[in-house]
């Protein structure tokens, strides 16, 4: 939010500034404030990417005569729709930026200053979404030199362009723009400090960690873990959670009648519900944990019973 | 079996012995029957007939080897399937199987007892299924003793998972694999125990037989090579483990390059890698161990620096090697079915042709409740009474289940693979708990009348040989001491500070004993679980796994109503049809149509081409005049679509169509999955996409079906159809079965095209709507 303030503070800055300028501008100069506005904006930003709200559009979009000296690519926010995961929106936002990122890092000439990456979010521009016709997200647009109409389809990025996320993104402008993307620079998962600091501790661990498996005294000897583990395991495979997790199942559903009413238990031995697997996974564990409890806890006599084998030569020893 | 250790002759404890021995033979032999019984209730409610799709094609090829010879069938193209690609039978089927039921049918006729292929196909899975009760009955005995593997055995005899997979008539794959699993575990285990380079041989052997038999294979050979490792890290190497893995790898990669459908794949593919690796490891320990024996222990502290860091760098290198071999193939050198395992969401995301098989999708909670029902209660106890002591082989078995817990977590078919896991568990668990319900029983019951020496001899003998066991080990154990390594060092300390409770047992078993009531309870509430066990099996045998899904039967209010519609039009086909006419179908009724029709197919379930597959979805997807000219290129003469809308049979062509749609799409991106969804749903009524409503599956499918009622109410999808009078302009319905289920139609003939005559026809017919359309008239 403090970023988002300090934008809008900018962009009264701006308008003040261009209405006290006299308004005899030649076009060109006009065109080339405005780039630089933008590219200053995009300094500001992370990764480059350019909020928008209402006064944005219509400066740099609606009230400069085509064709425009850039190209405007615009991702259609909604903060608050963030939580609801099948939106994606968190997701191809930051792809979006990866995009961004990769096109400033990778162009270096003129190219830079013909696309501009921007966001506009429904909170505070709900006019805008309304004037380029956004009905559903997520949506993401092209708004070429020559477009007139906001309302215009030809510019709208389709479902298939950002199911790729990043790479397909910058295929898409790509084939649009003509300009190039260049690589996709992903942030790397661990940074280069982190990897080296990791295989250092690997490398002094190893000695440690093989005089401790030679003396047998690791985790790995200890029956109780593998014990747990193995109990775990069973659990985690009867409470069906690889069903949850590949169908994507949620832990509990609302009642279509009476929303507060919630179900655990779905009607259909096909299906089943997050809870309701855990539920039974736990009493199927349970029981049979109580069983091994009675039998094993709480009645000890000494089990003697081992393999009384010895090794012999090919033919079994009862043979001879 | 029973007793490696006799006692002297004579005694009474010899005639305990004696007696025991007799009573597990019985007990066996008539679990053997239980098991063998328990899957006849499809022939007895139904008729001795193959199941389903799979077992039509081994039934086929079962014929063909015992009428042309091994030889024949090993050189075997079969041209009647993929038109026109073919198939070499002989080096892509597990001949396992097909050997074992051929050979059983070749010994009966030469003993002159004349059963047909067909009724030794249908009764080959139910007599594997004692052998697999009594496979387990040997392991189990490995790992926990004779009690344990009565129990476990009797388990397996009537666990509804297996049944599934083996009652008579159902002629797959599993139904011997299963008992080759079991057997090459108990084999290894036993090789384990003894260290015997004997049982090592067998048991490459039964990996042999087992290689032969099913893709499930990999599981064994993945499994040991884990438990091997386990072994290593937690400091249990001995030479009987070496014993018991290294013949295994080299014989039994050998003898499954032998299998034609394996190859060279036993050692150019990941799924065999860990046992490679767990190979180079074990020689790596074995040399460590050795080094350590001929040393004094301050030159081996020197020696095992070096020996450890050569070991290293040269697992480092084969890693590398391997690592670079697998990145250098596109998958990875693994193939779908074993990734969607590591990866569970990989099919659904990449091969629809692996997830559009039910079997393959993930179970939810109330199939482990079907299928191992309350085992899953049982196993748990299992799992603890295998940690008290943790031996080789139980350490063994509870690496097995976990494995296949979550392999079976993955995909519901591999259920069948965790079902002798659980049985093995399960008998375990209640061999137990009766152990010292009973136990607890006796001494209240002996403590009243004064006579506790002889309870306390009862319970002994109840563990007569684990005593005795353990008296032979501490014999030889001294002698073998040297040999043994650090970490059974350690355990032999553990022995001698449990030898002297051996005296004081007496006191410390009176006093920790479970009071009388609670056993009572405890005892009747598990001969419950069993009794509920034995019903829920009885159950799912007899009604839902015997259907043999040829023939169908539903309960109404009039009586039994039979629907044999899919034989009638097998047979109608063979009758009507000429021999080397080609009839496309989807893929799921391609191993029927060529068993039993004798008829050449497009696909057939073994689905090994998808692009072949794609072009039959594609056409079954199209218009009528596109599909027309896919069929027609593929000499195609007639199409058979399998419908369920007017008697309500679920598993009909129209609810397997959005896979066709998927599997067409995939390959030919004009078929867009979109098209024929409203909305998103899946529908044929009046709402359904023009696209739905003009492919060919909806026409074939609902040709005709409002002259049944009037209104084309579908009984499946519970709506009146969307498009109700229609005519075909490339199609000729020629056959529909009595129950509508099945509908046979002949691609009409092309018209020669003569220039004046259609130009006349063209002018003749320009004002009729309905020949317009048609081209061929």
């Amino acid at each position: 939010m403090v970023v988002g303030t300090n934008l809008a503070s900018r962009f009264f800055l701006f308008t003040a500034l261009l209405f006290a300028a006299p308004i005899s501008f030649a076009d060109s100069e006009h065109d080339s404030d405005l780039i630089a506005e933008l590219i200053s904006l995009r300094s500001a930003a992370d990764s480059g990417v350019i909020r928008l709200d209402d006064d944005g559009v219509s400066r740099f979009l609606t009230s400069v005569s085509t064709p425009r000296p850039y190209s405007l690519i615009i991702f259609f926010d909604a903060v608050d729709l963030h939580s609801k995961s099948e939106f994606r929106l968190v997701e191809l936002r930051r792809e979006f930026e990866i995009v961004s990122a990769s096109f400033i890092a990778n162009n270096n000439g003129s190219d830079v200053t013909k696309l501009f990456f921007c966001e506009i979010d429904s909170t505070h521009s709900a006019a805008s979404f309304h004037r380029f016709a956004v009905e559903s997200l997520p949506h993401i647009c092209l708004v070429d030199p020559w477009m007139d109409n906001l309302q215009d389809e030809s510019g709208q990025m389709e479902r298939g362009d950002f199911e790729g996320l990043a790479e397909s993104m910058a295929e898409f402008v790509e084939r649009r723009t003509k300009l190039t993307v260049g690589p996709i620079h992903r942030p790397p998962l661990l940074s280069k400090t982190q990897i080296a600091i990791i295989t250092a501790l690997i490398v002094i661990s190893i000695p440690i960690l093989i005089k401790k498996v030679l003396k047998g005294e690791t985790l790995l000897h200890d029956h109780r873990v593998w014990l747990s583990g193995a109990v775990f395991v069973y659990f985690f495979s009867v409470a069906g959670t690889m069903h949850n997790i590949i169908r994507k199942v949620p832990m509990f559903l609302r009642d279509h009648e009476d929303p507060s009413n919630i179900v655990f238990f779905y009607g259909d031995s096909e299906f089943q519900l997050g809870t309701e697997g855990f539920a039974v996974g736990f009493l199927y564990t349970v029981v049979g944990l109580i069983l091994a409890y009675v039998t094993n806890a709480l009645v000890v006599y000494l089990d003697n019973w081992k393999t009384g084998y010895e090794i012999h030569p090919y033919w079994p020893s009862s043979w001879h | 079996m029973a007793a490696l250790e006799s006692p002297p002759p004579g005694t009474p404890s010899a005639m305990r012995h004696a007696f025991g021995s007799v009573l597990s033979a019985l007990i066996l032999l008539l679990i053997g029957v239980l098991a063998f019984s328990i899957r006849l209730f499809s022939v007895i409610k139904y008729e001795s007939v193959i199941h389903e799709f799979d077992p039509y094609f081994n039934y086929r090829v079962t014929q063909f080897l015992s009428k042309n010879g091994i030889y024949e069938f090993w050189n075997w193209f079969d041209d009647r399937t993929w038109y026109p690609l073919g198939r070499v039978i002989g080096g892509t089927v597990y001949p396992g199987l097909t050997l074992t039921a051929g050979t059983i049918w070749w010994v009966l006729n030469s003993l002159n007892i004349p059963l047909s292929v067909e009724t030794v196909c249908v009764f080959t899975a139910p007599v594997f299924s004692a052998f697999a009760s009594w496979a387990t009955y040997l392991l189990t005995k490995e790992v926990k003793g004779s009690g344990a593997g009565l129990a476990a055995a009797a388990l397996l005899a009537m666990v509804p998972s297996y049944i599934s997979r083996s009652v008579a008539g159902s002629y797959d794959n599993e139904a011997v694999a299963i008992f080759a699993l079991i057997f090459t575990f108990y084999l290894y285990i036993k090789t384990l125990n003894t260290g015997s380079l004997f049982y090592a041989t067998l048991n490459a052997i039964a990996y042999f037989y087992m290689v032969c038999s099913w893709g499930g294979y990999t599981f064994i050979i993945n499994l040991i090579p884990m438990h091997v490792l386990l072994c290593i890290v937690t400091g249990r190497y001995s030479p009987r483990l070496y014993i018991a893995y290294a013949p295994l790898v080299v014989l039994g990669t050998l003898l499954a390059a032998l299998v034609p459908v394996v190859g060279f794949n036993a050692v150019l593919t990941s799924e065999h890698f860990a046992s490679f690796l767990v190979f180079i490891i074990i020689h790596v320990i074995a040399l460590v161990y050795y080094i350590k024996g001929i040393l004094s222990p301050k030159m081996f502290k020197v020696a095992v620096t070096l020996v450890v860091s050569i070991g290293l760098v040269v697992c480092f290198i084969v890693v590398a090697v391997l690592v670079a071999l697998v990145a250098s193939s596109p998958t990875k050198g693994w193939s779908g079915r074993s990734l969607s395992l590591l990866d569970p969401t990989y099919a659904s995301k990449y091969i629809p042709i692996i997830a559009s098989v039910s079997e393959h999708q993930p179970p939810t909670w109330p199939s482990y409740f079907m299928d191992i029902n309350v085992l899953a209660f049982l196993v748990p106890a299992g799992i603890v009474a295998c940690f008290s002591p943790l031996s080789d082989a139980s350490s063994f078995v509870v690496l097995y289940i976990v494995m296949s817990v979550y392999f079976s977590g993955v995909m519901v078919r591999l259920m069948l693979v965790l079902a002798p896991a659980a049985c093995i568990m399960s008998g375990i668990a209640l061999s137990q708990a009766f152990d010292v319900f009973t136990a607890s029983i006796k001494y209240h019951l002996s403590g009243s009348s004064n006579s506790k020496d002889d309870a306390e001899d009862k319970t002994s003998t109840n563990n007569a040989s684990k005593d005795d066991g353990s008296a032979g080990k501490t014999d030889k154990g001294e002698e073998s001491a040297k040999e043994r390594s650090s970490r059974k060092g350690k355990k032999k300390e553990r022995e001698p500070a449990d030898k002297p409770s051996v005296k004081s047992k007496i006191v410390k078993k009176k006093a920790l004993v479970l009071p009388f009531e609670a056993s009572i309870v405890a005892l009747l509430l598990l001969i419950m679980l069993g009794a509920f066990y034995v019903i829920h099996c009885v159950w799912a045998a007899a009604e839902a796994y015997s259907a043999p899904s040829i023939v169908l039967t539903s309960q109404s209010r009039d009586g039994l109503h039979v629907f044999d519609d899919f034989r009638e039009s097998y047979a109608w086909l063979s009758h009507n049809t000429d021999v080397d006419d080609k009839v496309a179908s989807w893929w799921d009724y391609g191993y029927q149509t060529t068993a039993m029709a004798n008829r050449t197919v497009i696909v057939d379930n073994n689905t090994w081409n998808n692009t072949h597959i794609a072009t039959v979805g594609t056409a079954m997807s199209s218009p009528e005049k596109a599909a027309w000219e896919i069929f027609n290129s593929l000499d195609v003469k007639y199409v058979l679509v399998v419908f369920g809308g007017l008697i309500g049979y679920p598993s009909d062509d129209i609810n397997k169509f959005l896979w066709m749609v998927r599997i067409g799409g995939g390959v030919f991106p004009h078929i867009k999955e979109a098209d024929y969804l409203r909305d998103g749903q899946y529908r044929i009524d009046s709402e359904a996409t023009p696209t739905m409503l003009n492919c060919l599956m909806y026409k074939l499918s609902y040709y005709r079906f409002v002259e049944t009622d009037g209104k084309g109410f579908d009984r499946v999808r519970r709506t009146e159809i969307g498009k109700k009078n229609f005519k075909l302009t490339h199609f000729d319905e020629v056959f529909t079965s009595h129950h509508w289920m099945v509908r046979i139609y002949k691609l009409k003939p092309q018209k020669n095209r003569i220039r004046g005559r259609a130009k006349k026809l063209k002018l003749k017919t320009s004002s009729s709507k309905s020949a317009k359309k048609n081209p061929w008239i």
